[in-house]
């Protein structure tokens, strides 16, 4: 699964198949401006990428940039969920804890090549506010009076738009939001030497910070994926009319898992997408990346964290001044998002990340007594994982029995039948609980003054 | 009809007291939102929050020798803004739950308090500390039927709080939204349902706009209160482009309500109706 589309639909010339799978975006917010960047995992012929996004004010010649695949492929490295291992110590013998990493594998296979651009001035109803050439890109921002007009020129240039398409326009138009429509010259796209598209970077001032996404579904059958890259200032950013909730993380899973996190990954969300109604955004990332700040940036880290000339790339160039990095991926439908996604940047600078642990376990001689408890527990830690594993992603784990037995089989017969304590690892709901000593004084205090303070004159007031 | 017996008690305690049913639906909402919708079951917000309203509110009644059942009040505010409010640290939830309390006591004109205390309490710490927010994504769009039902059908029928001033702003919004997102963008039907069907839009207009102790106390005047609300929150949304407008618009359109009681006076409003009805013959007794 790949190529995106992404809050725009793609154009094309040719009868190609369009699907819009997966598209990744960065979003910086600081004020009221916003940078958003779009990777181009174009599926099709590179001659045939046209794009058309609604931008909300004609954006400048300055205001558009082209930059590095890699900036993506760096920052998806670093917040993708990841797979933490640890190794158990022989509780017979002594030994050192370490920990390794491995990277989680997202699967990417873009493809693109040529593309051919023909431009026609008529008009109808639609004005060329601009035309720019960037990079590899030719670049017209229109602005149109309405859709029908806008699908007919779009038409009239040698465009094959979807069919209901021109229903999708009409509110953006009404919105008076302008058209950014983006080709390819496909001379300089040879000269450039570049095998794919590159993203395209859009700066511009609006109160509105939001993704239209509803373009993006005008030519694409079921669900896409979007990963959104968001930096700002202050803290997380999070959806507003949706809901923006964590991934499941941190959770224990069984070792054969390593040879197929990908697919792991894969169905883990699936089906946390289905348990939330498909209908939410879902957290991935959430971490305080200021390039001054030494402390951990993610526990482990699956990358090299951004450097500074990668959040200026992306748009982030605050001079080292505090970043707060969000991920979040959204899987939408037309029928379950039938708003575009509108965000906001809050002070919760809380850190997240998804997050899956293996545990090695302690290798040598486990006959002693310590070591007969110790497998005792790893027996019953195995039978959590795989239906911790089944609850994620409903795999069916009954075949993988054999990853107990393997540890029963080390235990001594007196202790192989022990049953399965209850509530072995029952844990408190909340993180922050139980409260902290200033809060338990706070709560103290108002209890207490209440009970000092002296009674006024009577008064008749109610509240 | 033995079997009956405890729904009937639970009903006669609901009915008892608007603010029962108040706090059992907003605790209600909070178990569910944490267990359904896998909010962050950040039990230290809720307990400062809860504990501080509550703490606040017992000052008060010790200073002012209030009745102690007014702590129900301090709890239907702590809740609401438990649902509503969310901070990076404590210093915000203080403040808030601090002036959402005082602010009854202190803010009053002719007897009343202006602002709805979990209102300003949220304004206060989202303005002031700039360490607050409000999440109006929070409960998404799917549960819009589980509150309209719930939250409407029970003030029906229980006759509790002012379900005149809810329909009056819904509806207002209703028909702006619809004639912006549908008649004028030409979005579909699905988008307008969808931006109603919000979950904090809905709890705003069922718990937080039907106090009865800050809306107008002419019925008339309340309705056209909550249109001015409905209409601002609209202007506040699509025009500056601001999240959770309804709170603001509230807020805003709270300073006028002393002006909407003094052009046409209503009776007011009293949390237990059997008493104050008995208050009222008491009076009539001793006037004549």
């Amino acid at each position: 699964m790949h190529a995106s589309a992404f809050c725009g639909f793609y154009v094309a010339k040719a009868d190609a198949t369009l699907f819009n799978d997966r598209s990744e975006v960065i979003l910086v917010r600081d004020g009221q401006r916003t940078i958003i960047t779009m990777s181009n995992d174009f599926k099709g012929d590179v001659k045939d990428f046209a794009m058309v996004v609604p931008v909300p004010t004609v954006l400048r010649r300055e205001d558009i940039r082209v930059v590095e695949r890699r900036l993506f492929d760096a920052l998806d490295a670093y917040s993708a969920p990841r797979l933490v291992e640890y190794y158990d110590e022989n509780p017979c013998v002594r030994f050192d804890l370490y920990d390794s990493v491995m990277e989680s594998e997202m699967s990417r296979a873009p493809t693109s090549t040529g593309m051919a651009q023909e431009k026609t001035a008529r008009k109808m109803g639609v004005t060329i506010e601009a035309r720019y050439t960037v990079g590899e890109y030719d670049i017209l921002l229109l602005s149109a009076k309405e859709s029908v007009g806008l699908k007919d020129w779009l038409i009239a240039n040698g465009y094959r738009i979807p069919a209901t398409a021109h229903e999708v326009l009409d509110p953006y138009i009404r919105s008076n939001m302008k058209f950014f429509v983006v080709k390819v010259d496909m001379t300089r796209f040879q000269q450039s030497g570049f095998n794919l598209l590159r993203p395209i970077q859009l700066r511009f001032e609006s109160n509105k910070f939001m993704l239209p996404i509803r373009l993006g579904m005008a030519n694409s059958n079921g669900s896409q994926d979007m990963i959104v890259h968001a930096f700002t200032r202050t803290g997380r950013v999070e959806c507003v009319n949706y809901r923006t909730v964590k991934v499941p993380s941190d959770r224990n899973i069984s070792l054969f898992v390593k040879q197929q996190f990908g697919a792991f990954y894969k169905d883990l969300f699936a089906r946390a997408h289905r348990r939330e109604g498909r209908n939410t955004v879902f957290l991935e990332y959430a971490w305080n990346v200021t390039p001054s700040f030494s402390g951990v940036k993610c526990d482990p880290c699956v990358g090299p964290p951004p450097m500074p000339r990668e959040f200026a790339e992306a748009g982030a160039d605050w001079g080292g001044a505090a970043t707060f990095y969000t991920r979040m991926h959204v899987r939408y439908a037309r029928d379950m998002f039938p708003q575009d996604l509108v965000f906001q940047v809050t002070p919760n600078t809380e850190n997240f990340q998804a997050r899956y642990i293996l545990r090695h376990p302690a290798q040598g001689d486990l006959t002693c007594s310590e070591g007969q408890d110790y497998l005792e527990n790893l027996a019953y830690r195995r039978q959590r994982e795989l239906g911790e594993l089944n609850a994620l992603t409903g795999w069916d784990v009954a075949k993988h029995q054999g990853y107990v037995n393997e540890v029963r089989g080390r235990l001594s017969p007196e202790r192989r039948n022990n049953a399965v304590p209850f509530g072995w690892n029952i844990k408190w709901p909340g993180d922050g609980f139980p409260p902290s000593w200033p809060m338990v004084a706070w709560i103290a205090a108002l209890i207490l003054v209440p009970c000092l303070i002296r009674p006024a004159k009577r008064s008749v007031a109610v509240a | 009809m033995r079997f009956l017996q405890p729904i009937n008690a639970i009903l006669v305690f609901l009915k008892q007291d608007a603010r029962h049913f108040q706090i059992v639906f907003l605790a209600g909402f909070l178990l569910f939102g944490i267990l359904q919708l896998h909010w962050d079951a950040e039990l230290t917000r809720y307990l400062l929050l809860l504990g501080t309203c509550l703490g606040v509110q017992a000052c008060f009644i010790r200073w002012k020798s209030l009745p102690w059942s007014s702590l129900k009040s301090a709890a239907v505010s702590a809740l609401g803004m438990c649902l509503l409010l969310k901070a990076a640290g404590p210093g915000a939830l203080v403040l808030g739950a601090v002036v959402a309390i005082a602010s009854k006591f202190i803010l009053r004109v002719k007897g009343r308090h202006v602002f709805n205390p979990g209102n300003l309490g949220i304004a206060a710490a989202v303005l002031l500390t700039g360490d607050a927010w409000v999440s109006p994504g929070q409960w998404g769009s799917g549960v819009a039927l589980f509150f309209l039902v719930t939250a409407a059908g029970c003030m029906v029928v229980l006759r509790v709080g002012r379900i005149d001033t809810s329909l009056a702003f819904l509806g207002t919004l209703a028909v702006l939204e619809y004639f912006r997102t549908v008649l004028y963008l030409g979005w579909e039907m699905d988008v307008w349902l969808h931006r109603l069907s919000n979950g904090s839009l809905l709890l705003f207009t069922f718990f937080m706009i039907t106090d009865p102790m800050t809306t107008p106390r002419a019925q008339r005047m309340r309705v056209i209160w909550s249109v001015a609300i409905a209409v601002l929150s609209f202007l506040l949304g699509w025009y500056f482009w601001i999240n959770s407008a309804p709170i603001w618009a509230l807020l805003i359109i709270s300073t006028i309500t002393p002006i909407l009681d003094h052009l046409q006076h209503g009776d007011a409003f009293n949390w237990n109706a059997e008493r104050s009805e008995r208050t009222a013959r008491n009076e009539q007794h001793q006037l004549t």
